[in-house]
Parts: C-alpha cells; structure tokens; sequence
C-alpha cells in the first residue's frame, strides 16, 4: 500500500428513510380518517343535479324524528339486469324490474318494500290518527338514480303514506362549479 | 443522529424496510378505497296526514298550476305542458311557471300549488329539474299528482 494514500473515503450510501416514513404516515392518517367506514346506509347511486337543494342542518330539532334511507338504484352489477342493453349503452331504462330498492343494504321490490317501511314507522308513532292508523314520524329520506322511473318512485312515496310515514325527504346532489 | 443507517454508530439499529413496505400497501388499500364526496342536499316534500290517496272530491275547484310530463318512447325525451302548451326548455318553463304564480298571487291565491304530473316512465331526474325551477320561483308548495287506484 502506498505510503501517500489519501483519506479513506466512507463509501457508505446508505439512504436516510425517515422523512419518508414520515410522509407515508401523515398520508396514512389522511387517507384512513377520510375513508369511509361506515355502515353502507348510502348505495352508490348518481343522483339528479338540482342547484337550489338545501343543505343538511347540522344541528338536529330533538322532537324531529330518526331517518331511513331508502335507495333507488339499478341493478346492473348483478340479478336479472345484469346485462340490460338500454343502461349498458348509457339510455334510460324504463323496465320496473331491472330497479331495487335497498335500505341499509337490505334490498327490497316494490312488492316487498311496504313491510320494510311499515317496520321502520313503528319505531317512532307521533300519533294515531283519526281511523286509528298509526303516524309516524319518522323522515323517508328517497335517494333515487336521475334515470330511475318516476313511477317506480310513486311506488314508494305510496308505500310511506302507506305505512303512515309523511316525512319524506328527496334527495339531491349540487351540481359541480363551472 | 437519529435514524442512522450506519450500523458502527447504533448497533441495534431497526430494520425499517418492512414497515415502509407495509405502510405502502395501507397507503395503496387507502388510495384505492377512498372517495371524495358528493356535496348532497334534499328536497322536504310532507306527503298530507290527514287524507289518503284521491281522498279529494272530484268536484272541488282545483286551483293550481298544473305540469304534465310525458315520457316520448321514440325520441328518448320528456315532453313537457303547462295548460295546454307544450314547453321546450327549462327557461320557458319557468318563466310559464313564474307569470302562473304571479297571477295567482294577484288573484289573492299566494298558496297555489305546483302540480307535477308525470308519468310513470319519466325519468325522475326530469321531475327533479321541474321542482328545482319553483324552488328557483321560491314556490315552496309542490305537488306530485297520483294516478286513481284501480278497485
């Protein structure tokens, strides 16, 4: 070895991961508080545009009662309408079965949503009216797909008068800001 | 320092590879899983407590301003009519909308209803756009009109 040799040189490279561990852990905190875990009370549905709904309060009256939320979707994922041409080509399907109602991720017909409903006014009677009919006052809130049949959704306005529900709620979404 | 990779300066340094591995599968499951939401509002719309389904007289003045949707197979549209006019856009419909309401109110009828009558193919986000524009006339009280129950 020569007697002149420089300075040894530390080749260590070794690359410092702690400021991106640190990164990666606000970007898991961020992503993990604004995932949505909740219970599946919302289907996904595209719900009509409409720029003069009202907001949700966030304060809530205390003689106001509880809400279920009833969805109105096409089944296109799975069951018989699977494979419908009309949605799968972007129209508006106008076959009454090809829809489902779902609430909290129970699904129902309109043969089958008035028992539903009549369960879910039982849970907060207001009064009984005049003819004895239980009222209840419990809200309806109705998220139904914009190309859902209006008459399918009559169906189930008509079930809540039904099953003595008259708080109903439609819902809708603010369209994006140009 | 704190974190040195150099094993001479801290000889129990942890591994932290595994854990960066599997933060980055947590931050992709998270990534792929997550949705903006939607800003969503509603539409209060009270069904009446005290009267059922055609529980009204047929012989009652109806005093309203009354708007019939058809659903044209064809065309793949919604036809609209107020009265017995036909309405192509939105804009006309609501300024029909407005001038019914403004006579009303004139006639000392403030509380006039807006009818909607729609059939039952109508695509719902067409009866949406209806109940937007008298909201947009302030027009609070809105109607959906039901057919007759077959006996």
């Amino acid at each position: 070895m020569s007697r002149f040799a420089g300075p040894q040189v530390e080749e260590s490279v070794a690359c410092n991961l702690i400021p991106m561990i640190d990164i990666m852990f606000l970007l898991l905190l961020f992503f993990m508080l604004g995932a949505d875990m909740s219970a599946r009370e919302l289907e996904e549905v595209v719900l009509p545009k409409a720029d003069q709904v009202a907001q949700e309060s966030k304060t809530k009256d205390p003689n106001e009662g509880g809400r279920t939320t009833v969805n109105v979707f096409h089944q296109h994922t799975n069951g018989p309408a699977a494979d419908c041409p009309a949605f799968s080509a972007g129209q508006v399907c106008r076959d009454m079965t090809h829809w489902m109602i779902a609430i909290r991720s129970n699904y129902y017909t309109l043969d089958t949503i008035k028992g539903a409903l009549e369960e879910e006014g039982k849970l907060e009677i207001e009064e009984v009216g005049k003819d004895g009919k239980a009222i209840s006052k419990r809200e309806v809130m109705i998220r139904a797909d914009e190309n859902a049949p209006y008459g399918y959704i009559q169906k189930v306005i008509e079930a809540c008068a039904s099953a003595g529900i008259y708080r109903i709620v439609v819902g809708a979404a603010k369209p994006e800001p140009k | 320092m704190a974190g040195s990779q150099d094993p001479n300066e801290n000889p129990v340094a942890i591994n932290v590879v595994p854990m960066v591995d599997v933060i980055f599968c947590l931050c992709v499951f998270f990534m792929c899983s997550f949705k903006f939401k939607q800003i969503e509002g509603k539409f209060d719309s009270w069904l009446p407590k005290d009267k059922g389904l055609g529980a009204m007289s047929a012989d009652m003045v109806i005093q309203e301003i009354r708007v019939a949707m058809f659903w044209d197979e064809p065309t793949q549209t919604t036809m609209r009519q107020l009265g017995s006019r036909k309405v192509k856009s939105d804009d006309e419909l609501q300024q029909l909308i407005r001038s019914g309401y403004d006579d009303a109110v004139r006639t000392g009828h403030p509380d006039i209803p807006v009818t909607i009558d729609a059939a039952d193919k109508v695509p719902w986000k067409d009866v949406i756009t209806v109940v937007n524009l008298c909201k947009r006339e302030k027009i609070d009280k809105i109607e959906f009109a039901f057919g007759a129950v077959a006996k």
